[in-house]
């Protein structure tokens, strides 16, 4: 790792951990910045690098949702009880019981979408392009409908996570998200960082690139491709858990299986920053996230339009995202060696 | 590598962003008292969104042209900060917690739907931020302690089980066969138990029990199972949608029940929107213009009918009056108050027994309202086909007695 590389990471990590001190009013933004983040960079792994365009990581993401809040609620309190409708009880956490049920919770979040993410993978990581692309919407779709008929997680009644217990000041709550999705963003982060400086990242751009080629010289294909998402659904599962806490309800379609926005939100951050490369979904999610909340502030009732004339406009003008535009435009800066009378003669030949 | 520079200027430009836009305006400004509110103004609830938001507005106006709160011998005018949830409980909660700890509201008006009541509730209480909601009814909301939660309206079980109880004494007695058909949220879930509570208690039994999705646009299949089942009673809940979709296809499909119970009609503007064909429906509703409570600002029912649709352009659904109510609510509790401390507040709205043109207000320590039954109405149509909603039960505002059994399309 370069000095240059070193002062970029450790000054990130400062901002990181002094931005709950520096804007206080704006943990909860912050916080869901760094689950957009996580969301857009595993999107990352099997949609920019591999090039299999999945709609699907919604699955793991929701699953990770009421699985974490499940098991919250499920180690300590009889979990049909806490989600029945009219429910007459009330059960509260301790604090400890509140932290150690988070803690499996999110293990498990984590842990089972991945096994899922093998099962399914196995079964529809055979097909290509769009058939692949429709396929993981309609898992999305259907998710959210058969949640949505489970009395246990509470069905249509959506699912209220266990309230943050009473310790500390009222920040207590904020500070504690913000850190939980902040280092699970750097964990994400580090893990497919070094997942990218080996053969493995060669391989799934093998399969993007020319996926028979790739089979042709040996590569076993298949099992790559499932191995890539089920890193992709750790993480989506983990990033889920969160915001099941911090949203403090789970609704089927509406907060856990949302194609609709969170589904469609996580590919267009990747495409905003730059599929396939590192950078590009973390600083695509940021911008997206940036101005998705200055529209909801400055043009109530329009954001959406204003949204959408936003992709319209990175479509037109940054196809291959914010990274794919500035390594178009400063070749230089990202260690490519210009010979600008080799470049010229190129273009003249068109 | 130059790119690292790139990213540092990038992080600063964001960092400079966000101390930018964090600008802070306290709950009580000068004369005024700040209000948050996060209401549907786009998504699947926006009509019924709008409905809350023009009676917020339209008691704003009304309380502050008529001399505003009074507290601490000064006078203060409500002002609200909306935004738009979209109609999504993920963005309410948000926008609790932006409302609270962005903008520093110390006081909150609850969103449209139980859902998103649902999702921003744990915020307020958290901060102990009081919120008088006007449109949250799922009994839920109610059992989970909430201190700072009250709700202007009755509880969502109570809407419909009226309807089933009447179909059974109008039977003798005698359970009916009741087919229904809801909404998979959290009210119109909360509406099936209070249903499943009266098929229990009066001996009936349930033929059919559908879900219907979010977006609800079709219901044919329920209503072909209908058609087989012949079932005395068919209850359908599912906000403005459900109630519009239902009466659609049900005239479309010419689907014959001796009764049809619904909720949202008035919101729907279904006599308006389908005139004849939504005829004899059965409609559970939190007011009515024709019942007889009053107030100093709204005066009573009919009044306020007429200014709302004076300033607005349509009749109020019983979703605006409440929302109307909410304001009143909290105008009394300030002056009690006497004081703009939360706490104190809070113990003033737990306090709250008064009379407005929409309702008795006095809330159990759960925070619903109980002093305030619901009514139901029933479609009818004149033979010009001028329809209009009228009061059959509780019997003690009945204007109109109730069509039973609905005739058979063959006969209309």
């Amino acid at each position: 790792m370069s000095k240059n590389n070193l002062i970029l990471y450790a000054a990130i990590l400062i901002f990181g951990l002094a931005a709950p001190f520096i804007f206080p009013a704006f943990k909860v933004q912050l916080s869901i910045l760094c689950v957009l983040i996580v969301l857009a960079i595993t999107w990352n792994i099997q949609g920019g690098e591999m090039g299999y365009n999945s709609f699907g990581n919604i699955l793991f993401y929701g699953l990770g949702m009421y699985l974490c809040a499940s098991v919250q609620v499920g180690m300590f309190f009889p979990l049909a009880e806490w989600t029945e409708s009219g429910g007459e009880k009330t059960f509260v956490h301790t604090p400890v019981q509140f932290f150690q049920g988070m803690a499996v919770g999110l293990v498990v979040a984590a842990v089972v979408p991945t096994i899922v993410a093998g099962l399914i993978g196995y079964s529809i990581l055979g097909l290509r392009g769009h058939y692949f692309a429709i396929c993981t919407l309609g898992l999305g779709v259907a998710a959210g409908e058969i949640s949505g008929g489970i009395e246990i997680i509470g069905a249509g009644q959506g699912f209220t996570t266990p309230p943050f217990p009473n310790i500390g000041s009222l920040e207590a709550r904020g500070e504690f998200f913000y850190f939980l999705s902040f280092f699970t963003l750097v964990l994400t982060f580090i893990a497919v960082r070094s997942i990218y400086s080996t053969r493995f990242k060669l391989i799934l751009n093998a399969i993007r690139d020319n996926e028979d080629k790739a089979e042709a010289m040996g590569i076993e294909t298949m099992k790559y491709k499932i191995i890539g998402w089920m890193i992709s659904a750790f993480f989506c599962g983990l990033a889920g858990g969160i915001m099941g806490g911090l949203v403090g309800y789970i609704d089927s379609t509406d907060v856990a299986f949302d194609g609709r926005e969170m589904g469609v939100f996580m590919v267009l951050m990747a495409i905003l920053g730059g599929k396939g490369t590192l950078w590009g979904p973390i600083i695509g999610a940021t911008v997206f996230h940036i101005f998705k909340e200055g529209f909801w502030t400055f043009f109530l009732g329009w954001q959406y339009v204003a949204l959408g004339v936003l992709i319209v406009v990175i479509v037109i003008y940054f196809p291959e995202g914010i990274m794919g535009w500035l390594r178009e435009k400063y070749p230089e800066r990202f260690g490519e060696i210009v010979d600008e009378k080799d470049r010229k003669a190129q273009v003249e030949l068109k | 590598m130059r790119l690292t520079k790139i990213i540092l200027s990038f992080i600063s430009a964001v960092a400079i962003l966000f101390s930018m836009s964090a600008t802070s305006f306290a709950k009580v400004v000068g004369n005024k008292i700040v209000l948050g509110a996060a209401v549907s103004l786009t998504g699947k609830y926006s009509s019924n969104g709008v409905h809350t938001q023009n009676g917020y507005n339209m008691a704003v106006d009304r309380i502050n042209s008529m001399g505003g709160i009074k507290v601490g011998g000064k006078t203060y005018k409500f002002e609200i900060i909306y935004y738009d949830d979209e109609s999504n409980p993920k963005r309410a909660a948000q926008l609790a917690e932006r409302l609270i700890s962005q903008d520093g509201v110390q006081f909150m008006l609850g969103p449209y739907s139980s859902g998103l009541t649902k999702a921003m509730a744990p915020v307020t209480e958290k901060y102990g931020v009081p919120m008088v909601e006007a449109n949250g009814a799922s009994r839920s909301l109610f059992t989970k302690g909430y201190k700072y939660l009250f709700a202007v309206l009755a509880p969502a079980n109570l809407y419909l089980d009226v309807a089933i109880k009447t179909a059974v004494e109008l039977n003798g007695g005698k359970g009916v066969k009741v087919a229904m058909a809801f909404e998979q949220d959290a009210f119109s879930q909360d509406v099936r138990l209070g249903i499943l509570d009266a098929i229990k208690e009066t001996g009936s039994t349930k033929v059919i029990d559908d879900k219907l999705p979010k977006e609800l646009n079709d219901m044919a299949a329920t209503l072909v199972k209908v058609k087989q089942m012949k079932p005395d009673v068919l209850v359908v809940s599912g906000h403005t949608k459900g109630a519009l979709t239902a009466i659609r296809q049900i005239a479309e499909m010419k689907v014959d029940v001796p009764m049809l119970a619904m909720t949202h009609c008035d919101a729907a503007k279904l006599s308006k929107q389908h005139g004849k064909n939504s005829q004899y429906a059965l409609c559970a509703s939190q007011w009515h213009k024709t019942l007889t409570y009053k107030d100093n600002f709204f005066k009573d029912g009919m009044t306020y009918d007429a200014d709302f649709n004076k300033m607005f352009g349509y009749a109020p659904p019983y979703q605006a009056a409440e929302s109307s109510a909410a304001l009143l609510v909290f105008k009394d509790a300030f002056e009690r108050a006497n004081s703009f401390d939360q706490k104190k507040v809070r113990d003033a709205l737990a306090a709250t027994d008064m009379q407005t043109f929409y309702g008795n207000i006095k809330f159990a320590p759960g925070g619903q309202n109980v002093s305030k039954p619901m009514v139901l109405f029933q479609v009818m149509c004149d033979a010009a086909g001028k329809c209009e909603n009228k009061v059959v039960a509780p019997l003690k505002w009945a204007s109109a007695k109730l069509i039973h059994p609905v005739p058979k399309w063959s006969e209309r």
